[in-house]
């Protein structure tokens, strides 16, 4: 346990307190503020025609199941980016060799550096937190949607630190680790767009269950939280961890 | 304390170490000698716990390094060829991480990195980062880590890589200080410094060990155990005929300059002999040097021999 933590505590430090981090994170918030900004004019617009059409559906969950979206869509492409130093860079630096020489296994090294990227790679997803939070002091907030999604989106963030460590684990480059990483987490995307492809309503099944959109959007960002979705994503989260502790371990049979 | 037993690793088709087997008991500090490739810092690694292998077997303070290797890596420090520093910390924050990485109890931690950075001399860097340290400074911060933890065993990969003299001589007179309470093992390719520094030293070629012994037992155990320069001024062909035929002496040479001769012998009783004939023919004698062989002539010899050994 001591061991894991020692990790964790190392590699958080090492991935947060840095230019990168703090660069990506002010993309991040560059990105998010632009378009949440477009939605929530949108979502105006169209709530003074229904006020005048007599209508009250509007919610302003539309507004986050939009953000959420963006926020998806880019942590895709940077979260890559921020684990991409996991493995490869203790590889370029020889670094390797002191972890592998110390009295910890490959389980707690894998362990210790996908806590400290979940805690890295949340902190982003506490800064898109800010803006629901900000808009709850101007409007009515439905906690209970907004909780499940963000309990979702923390999942779906795991697993792409999951998927990113193991493509950092890979290669000693760190660029080759965020092409792979954006690669893999493209491949867990797109598998749900073979729900549409195929004809077999078995096969679409599968597609469906096997695609992290279909979890997220279909069931967390609607207030659903499934058994089944969460599984689903620890089982992701496990499977990459696993294949990165083999990875780990077959070090030493080179 | 480390057993090594019919030790093999191959990479490929290519045998890094072949059938290595040696010992090292408790306290001593043993010195890996080979030219660059001989297989040292791979079984370095394997010791350590960091490779697997292709055969045999490493005991370590009664475990076995792939049974325990938790265990044997409590006991062991090492240093690799490339310091294993992280450039984004702080020296006293790295060697505090080492610490807890080695398990070191908490309330020892403080204590253990303050010695670290005082045997290694790294007070005035202590709160630098590393990626701004030369490289003499990282290969401290290196050996820095490896005694943090103050383990039973320290293994060394070419500890004085990239050092200058002063600090060298200071890396030098840490490894002597630490050879009361530590076995260690070091390897290196620079010959004064198992000199300095090692009771017994482990000759590999090719990944096989061509020698192990003391020093002086190494010196001793060479054909022509001693090197004799003698000069006189009247050089005469009788002369060396007369040494030829001493009881003791292997070989005879001219040497470069005028007058010089080089003599091989076996042992010191012969000196006598040979002053004497040099003296009685007249030839002049002006100067007369004996000279135990050194370590570089054993080693180059050594691993010359068996590199054709090797090949034939």
């Amino acid at each position: 346990m001591r061991g894991i933590c020692t990790i964790a505590w190392r590699d958080f430090r090492a991935l947060t307190f840095n230019s990168l981090f703090f660069i990506l994170a002010g993309i991040c918030a560059f990105i998010w503020t632009v378009w949440y900004g477009t939605f929530l004019k949108d979502f105006i617009k169209k709530s003074q025609q229904m006020m005048m059409m007599q209508q009250h559906d509007m919610n302003l969950h539309q507004v986050f199941s939009m953000h959420i979206s963006t926020v998806n869509l880019i942590l895709l492409f940077i979260i890559p980016a921020i684990t991409m130093k996991l493995f490869s860079e203790e590889k370029r630096a020889n670094t390797m060799d002191l972890l592998l020489t110390s009295p910890i296994n490959a389980t707690q090294i894998v362990l210790g550096k996908f806590i400290a990227g979940t805690a890295a790679a949340w902190v982003l997803v506490g800064v898109s937190f800010m803006y629901p939070l900000v808009t709850s002091f101007y409007g009515e907030v439905s906690w209970g949607p907004l909780f499940s999604t963000y309990v979702g989106l923390m999942l779906l963030v795991a697993s792409y630190v999951a998927i990113g460590m193991f493509a950092s684990s890979l290669t000693s480059s760190v660029f080759l680790a965020v092409i792979i990483g954006v690669l893999f987490n493209l491949i867990f995307w797109f598998v749900g767009a073979g729900a549409e492809i195929a004809e077999d309503p078995s096969w679409v099944a599968v597609f469906e269950h096997l695609s992290l959109g279909e979890h997220f959007f279909k069931n967390f960002a609607k207030g659903i939280v499934k058994i089944t979705s969460i599984v689903f994503f620890l089982s992701v989260i496990g499977l990459n961890c696993f294949l990165t502790q083999r990875v780990v371990e077959s070090n030493r049979w080179r | 304390m480390i057993e090594v037993r019919e030790l093999t690793k191959n990479y490929g088709p290519h045998k890094a170490i072949d059938r290595l087997s040696f010992s090292v008991k408790k306290g001593e500090v043993v010195g890996f000698l080979g030219p660059n490739g001989a297989g040292k810092s791979t079984t370095m690694k394997i010791i350590t716990g960091y490779m697997a292998p292709s055969s045999g077997s490493v005991m370590v303070a009664g475990y076995d390094v792939f049974e325990n290797p938790i265990e044997v890596k409590e006991k062991i420090g090492y240093l690799p060829e490339f310091p294993p520093v992280y450039g984004d910390m702080f020296v006293r924050d790295y060697l505090k991480f080492v610490a807890n990485l080695k398990k070191v109890p908490r309330d020892q931690i403080q204590s253990n990195v303050d010695r670290a950075i005082e045997k290694t001399n790294l007070k005035g860097v202590a709160d630098r980062l590393i990626q701004n340290l030369s490289k003499g400074f990282r290969q401290r911060v290196g050996i820095a880590q490896a005694i943090v933890s103050n383990p039973e065993i320290l293994i060394l990969d070419e500890p004085t890589v990239g050092l200058d003299p002063k600090q060298v001589s200071e890396i030098r007179n840490l490894i002597q200080e630490l050879a009361g309470h530590h076995t260690i093992i070091l390897s290196t390719h620079i010959l004064s410094e198992v000199q300095a520094t090692c009771q017994r030293i482990i000759i590999i070629n090719n990944g096989r060990i061509v020698a192990e012994d003391t020093l002086a037992g190494l010196s001793q155990r060479m054909q022509g155990g001693y090197h004799i320069h003698v000069k006189v001024k009247r050089p005469s062909d009788q002369v060396l005929s007369m040494v030829k035929n001493i009881v003791g002496v292997v070989g005879v040479s001219k040497g470069q300059e005028l007058g010089a001769i080089e003599i091989d012998a076996t042992n010191m009783e012969c000196f006598e002999k040979i002053s004497a004939a040099i003296v009685n023919e007249g030839v002049g004698l002006t100067e007369f040097r004996a000279n135990n062989l050194n370590l570089e002539d054993i080693f180059i010899k050594l691993t010359s021999d068996s590199s054709q050994g090797a090949r034939a």
